[in-house]
């Protein structure tokens, strides 16, 4: 049976998290998340180490725990970034040179076997995806939708921020229109496990949803309008800059990631 | 929709900068022909709701070898047009890498694979609507095209860039990301077949959104022709 997917994060259990709960992270302010998540993304492209990847990745895992979000569902998240990784590492595990791990498998095409080389690589990109991809959930679940609202609407220029901001706001919605089109379906009596024999089923479904979508938008047009709309979704809320403490340790953590690449990775600087 | 089909952190910085550069310059040209003409509420309005629609389509999982995710990119392109979808492509690229889906650093080459597949989907489409093709198969065709046009150049996005860490020559990761790109093209044809039944199933309640009015006045209309 086809439901919607819960090897994809859910928007309303995200924001459900970042409005009722509290932990440490979840008062951290959320311009220091912001760049904190910039600060990950340098660190694991830069750094060329397993055991500094994997102490990357076991260090945004504490992040996540400290959070109090669950690791259950983060492992069910894990599906398709691991299939990214894998679609990819698998066949140059097979391909990269190296040292064999074990015997080798003869094919018509010639001997493959996975090198030790191979199996560090898969390692590697693995650690950097899973590090970025386990905080930038826990970023999202520890910030409130008012922050990330303000946010996207100070950090984007117009009009991609209009269009982010009402996304934002309507994805929700039409997460909600979805589900409620799939159950209506399967009220009926269909399956949908086949997607051949329900191809007509689900273009309905894909249609309604985006029928629904495209009649929002033009009731919206006449709404923004009639408000007076300029160009501009006003916010009413404020994230006031970091407090110093905060600061400090964002500086420091760039630092410490552009001072490990120019000596470590590098070799531009020497010491 | 086509991904760049690597995780955070495997390109080498130099490409994740190029890609960045290049996604920012794409996004650019198109916010400069979007502001120089004026942008319409409407415009803000579909865009921001069919990017949010796109979003939730990801969230059905479809069964076909044994489970794949699709947002509708070509879909997206013949509705909204080439600006409005490559807009999209990019919010859709946003919320995507937020929830972990994607990354934050290929945020660049994401948006251009993307905005590819729904401008040359768009372009596509209109061309053979032009030659007179009907809805359903100009529409498959159109996002077949366009999604496949995006999965190659995701893989040539890959073997210019090289994997980071990787010691592979680029002709043998041109051998490795191939089947990648035989998999997205396999799910470009199902995409673009599903595609094609959305469509024709909007043309069939709301013609007036591919501005297909016209032409069906025209095919009712045959004594009109003759006089």
């Amino acid at each position: 049976m086809t439901t919607l997917s819960n090897h994809v994060p859910d928007p309303r259990l995200i924001t459900a998290y970042a409005e009722h709960r509290d932990s440490p992270v979840h008062r951290v302010n959320a311009w220091t998340k912001f760049g904190t998540v910039g600060a990950l993304v340098l660190a694991v492209t830069v750094a060329d180490s397993l055991p500094v990847l994997t102490g990357l990745y076991a260090a945004t895992l504490v992040v996540y725990g400290v959070a109090g979000l669950p690791y259950r569902r983060l492992l069910y998240w894990y599906t398709l970034p691991l299939l990214f990784v894998v679609s990819v590492a698998v066949p140059l595990a097979v391909l990269e040179p190296g040292t064999p791990i074990g015997g080798a498998l003869g094919t018509p095409l010639g001997a493959l076997s996975v090198t030790w080389q191979g199996a560090i690589l898969f390692a590697e990109l693995s650690c950097r995806s899973l590090t970025v991809v386990t905080f930038a959930l826990a970023a999202t679940m520890t910030t409130r939708y008012a922050d990330v609202a303000y946010l996207l609407g100070r950090v984007l220029p117009t009009p991609i921020d209009q269009v982010t901001l009402l996304t934002y706001r309507f994805t929700f919605v039409m997460v909600e229109t979805l589900e409620a089109l799939v159950r209506a379906v399967l009220a009926r009596g269909a399956t949908l496990s086949e997607f051949w024999a329900n191809r007509r089923t689900y273009a309905r479904i894909l249609g309604m949803t985006l029928l629904t979508a495209i009649e929002r938008s033009e009731r919206l047009v006449k709404s923004m309008e009639a408000r007076g709309y300029d160009g501009d979704i006003t916010l009413y809320g404020d994230v006031p800059r970091p407090p110093i403490r905060e600061i400090v340790v964002l500086v420091a953590v760039y630092a410490a990631v552009v001072g490990y690449a120019l000596i470590a990775v590098y070799g531009v600087v020497s010491l | 929709m086509a991904h760049i089909h690597l995780g955070e952190g495997s390109f080498p910085l130099w490409a994740v900068a190029l890609w960045t550069l290049v996604g920012v310059t794409l996004i650019g040209i198109v916010v400069y022909r979007l502001r120089r003409g004026g942008i319409k509420t409407h415009q803000i309005a579909l865009a921001g709701i069919g990017a949010a629609a796109s979003f939730a389509v990801f969230q059905l999982n479809l069964p076909v070898w044994g489970g794949i995710h699709m947002n509708l990119t070509g879909l997206v392109g013949i509705l909204a047009g080439p600006a409005l979808g490559a807009l999209i492509a990019l919010v859709v690229n946003v919320f995507s890498a937020a929830l972990g889906h994607g990354a934050v650093g290929l945020l660049g080459a994401n948006t251009l694979v993307n905005a590819t597949e729904a401008i040359a989907a768009y372009y596509i489409f209109r061309t053979l609507l032009r030659m007179d093709w009907d809805v359903f198969p100009a529409t498959a065709s159109a996002a077949t095209i366009g999604l496949s046009a995006g999965a190659v150049l995701m893989g040539a996005i890959i073997v210019v860039s090289g994997v980071n860490g990787s010691a592979l020559p680029r002709a043998d990761l041109t051998v490795a990301v191939a089947g990648l790109v035989g998999l997205n093209l396999g799910v470009a044809v199902v995409e673009g077949i599903l595609t094609g039944f959305v469509v024709q199933f909007l043309a069939s309640v709301r013609p007036d959104l591919l501005d297909l009015i016209d032409r069906e006045r025209g095919e009712e209309d045959p004594a009109g022709v003759a006089a």
